[in-house]
């Protein structure tokens, strides 16, 4: 199975959704990969319980994603509300090499009960750095999309780039390239430690 | 037919845009409809697109209003689209059958959300296949084709402008709320057959409106405010478009609205299939709920189970010839898949004194996913 499940959930006005979009147009049109993307619908995407999924296929042989909403155990979670964070369980997650990554956001959630479960567990505080940083915290989407793009290492930088353009105004471009350079950083490190604790 | 030159592009967009899109390219000039979750994005899409192809967009009162405004545009010469959901698919039931009657060419789309009543509005369905078949009273045959994939709400929309041409019939395209809200990349083909309608084959002077000369039996169709004079009602009419309330009229008028579709199934049904050479079991879905099939199907051959698969692209009228051929193919059992309480199923038991039918019909909001189908099938191998 070349299947690549992720998924995002967190409350709405987080860009959740549009943190997907950036992950499809990359994987889709930039990378030539096939992919699906779905998401909440209506009042949940505005301020209630919010979620999206992408699915992409690693195979570049395969022209279609067949089933399209992503599957349990996922290979890529991205956790940005309390909410949310009480309805993971550490089996939602795959446990096998270069896959099983959880992205989550301490500066929105107190209580995660499940993450100690959870090897490949990165928390960044998105919004904090993204408001300390940057002074607003629409850039946490471009760092976390740089945390997401060195983990899951299927959308090279330059289609990462391409990408961060597509989406963003023109005269917040160079400040959402900085985030994502925060983004990758974190997720470097994070590959680091877990190198060195197996090592 | 005219092959029309499109630019060559890939684009990542969303089921109800690609759909609206597709009508686009078809050619569609005329919009009218009423916003209803989980379909507002197309009539939004339309509402931007349509002015920079000179077409005319209107939000209507209500959905009694768009589709009746829809036949009228089609009688002026455009070919015309609505778009709606379940409770406004019901407001439209009556002005189908007038559709039907009329022979205007009109495509609907019904993005099916979760029903009876309000149901669930946000969330997908596949319950109004009936509704889509027989939403109108009167005895008439209807067309409804039903994709499965983005790419197909855009190529499929333009198939069903070019079967409302061609058959003077109105076309509905059945998806639903997951596929009109979920993004997959289309590819935009440069070369797309369209599909124009049959032009009056005789001068004004001779014209009469519901005369049709040729085998298929459809008339040939004039344009309102040209030249060519006529009167069409929802009446039973004769060749000319008057009434005729005589027993006589309404069997040859329904007859021939009826054989029109009828005797063009094998030009019109549409479907995908795997494996049927030798499968043993089919297993028989449709639209958003098909797609997690393919992979059972692999799944139950690398074990050994000679599992075939059917995937319906048009609905209405229901395929019968294909039935015919996986009985005579020498399938023993059909399993159908849909996302109701069981309504295709009803049109496979139709058959089964050529194989076993049985049915995973089970009336939710989410595709049933590749683990559950294969679960099912298990039992049933």
């Amino acid at each position: 199975m070349t299947r690549y499940e992720v998924r995002i959930s967190g409350f709405g006005g987080q860009g959740v959704i549009t943190l997907s979009k950036m992950i499809i147009t990359a994987s889709s049109l930039y990378e030539n990969l096939a992919a699906t993307q779905t998401e909440a619908y209506s009042a949940s995407a505005r301020g209630g319980r919010c979620w999206a999924e992408v699915v992409v296929d690693l195979d570049k042989e395969i022209k279609i994603i067949n089933y399209p909403k992503a599957l349990k155990p996922y290979d890529f979670l991205i956790i940005l509300s309390e909410e949310s964070a009480n309805l993971i369980k550490p089996e939602d997650i795959k446990k096998d090499e270069n896959t099983g990554y959880l992205i989550w956001d301490p500066s929105t959630i107190k209580k995660f009960r499940a993450v100690r479960r959870i090897e490949k567990a990165l928390s960044i505080p998105v919004q904090i750095l993204a408001v300390e940083n940057f002074g607003n915290i629409v850039f946490g989407n471009s760092i976390l999309f740089g945390a997401f793009t060195i983990l899951s290492g299927f959308i090279s930088e330059e289609s990462a780039i391409e990408t961060i353009k597509n989406f963003v105004p023109s005269s917040t471009l160079d400040k959402n390239l900085e985030a994502f350079e925060l983004g990758k950083k974190e997720a470097q490190e994070f590959l680091k430690q877990l190198k060195e604790g197996k090592d | 037919m005219s092959k029309a030159r499109f630019q060559e592009k890939r684009i990542l967009t969303t089921g109800n845009y690609a759909c609206a899109e597709g009508a686009i390219t078809a050619g569609c000039l005329y919009f009218a409809g009423y916003p209803i979750t989980p379909s507002s994005e197309i009539a939004a899409y339309m509402s931007r697109r349509l002015p920079q192809v000179n077409g005319t967009f209107i939000q209507m009162e209500d959905e009694l209003a768009s589709i009746t405004s829809c036949f009228g545009a089609s009688y002026a010469g455009m070919k015309a689209m609505t778009a709606t959901s379940g409770p406004g698919f019901s407001l439209m039931a009556e002005s189908i059958g007038l559709g039907v009657m009329l022979e205007a060419p009109a495509v609907i789309v019904t993005i099916m959300r979760g029903g009876p009543s309000t149901g669930q509005p946000t969330n997908a369905s596949q319950s109004d296949v009936y509704q889509t078949r027989y939403a109108s009273h009167g005895d008439y045959e209807i067309i409804v084709l039903a994709p499965s994939t983005v790419q197909e709400m855009y190529d499929l929309t333009i198939r069903a402008f070019n079967l409302s041409e061609k058959y003077r019939i109105p076309v509905i395209v059945a998806s639903d709320g997951i596929l009109g809200q979920m993004m997959e990349v289309v590819n935009i083909h440069s070369n797309i057959e369209l599909v124009e309608r049959k032009k009056p084959q005789v001068p004004p002077e001779k014209y009469k409106p519901f005369e049709a000369f040729d085998d298929d039996l459809v008339p040939g169709m004039a344009i309102a405010g040209t030249n060519y004079s006529f009167y069409v009602t929802g009446l039973t009419h004769d060749i000319e478009g008057n009434p005729e309330m005589t027993p006589e009229a309404a069997e040859v008028l329904i007859k021939r609205l009826c054989e029109k579709i009828r005797k063009a199934r094998p030009q019109i049904n549409d479907w995908e299939e795997k494996h049927l050479d030798d499968a043993n079991i089919v297993i028989l879905a449709y639209g958003i709920n098909a797609r997690g099939v393919p992979e059972v199907v692999e799944q139950a051959r690398q074990k050994g189970y000679k599992v075939g698969l059917v995937r319906l692209k048009s609905l209405w009228p229901f395929p019968d010839e294909l039935m015919e051929r996986i009985g005579q193919m020498g399938a023993s059992k059909v399993i159908v898949c849909e996302m109701n309480n069981g309504m295709i199923i009803r049109e496979v038991q139709r058959f089964r004194h050529l194989f076993m039918v049985s049915g995973i019909t089970i009336p939710t909001t989410i595709p049933f996913s590749p683990k559950f189908i294969y679960e099912k099938l298990m039992k049933e191998v």
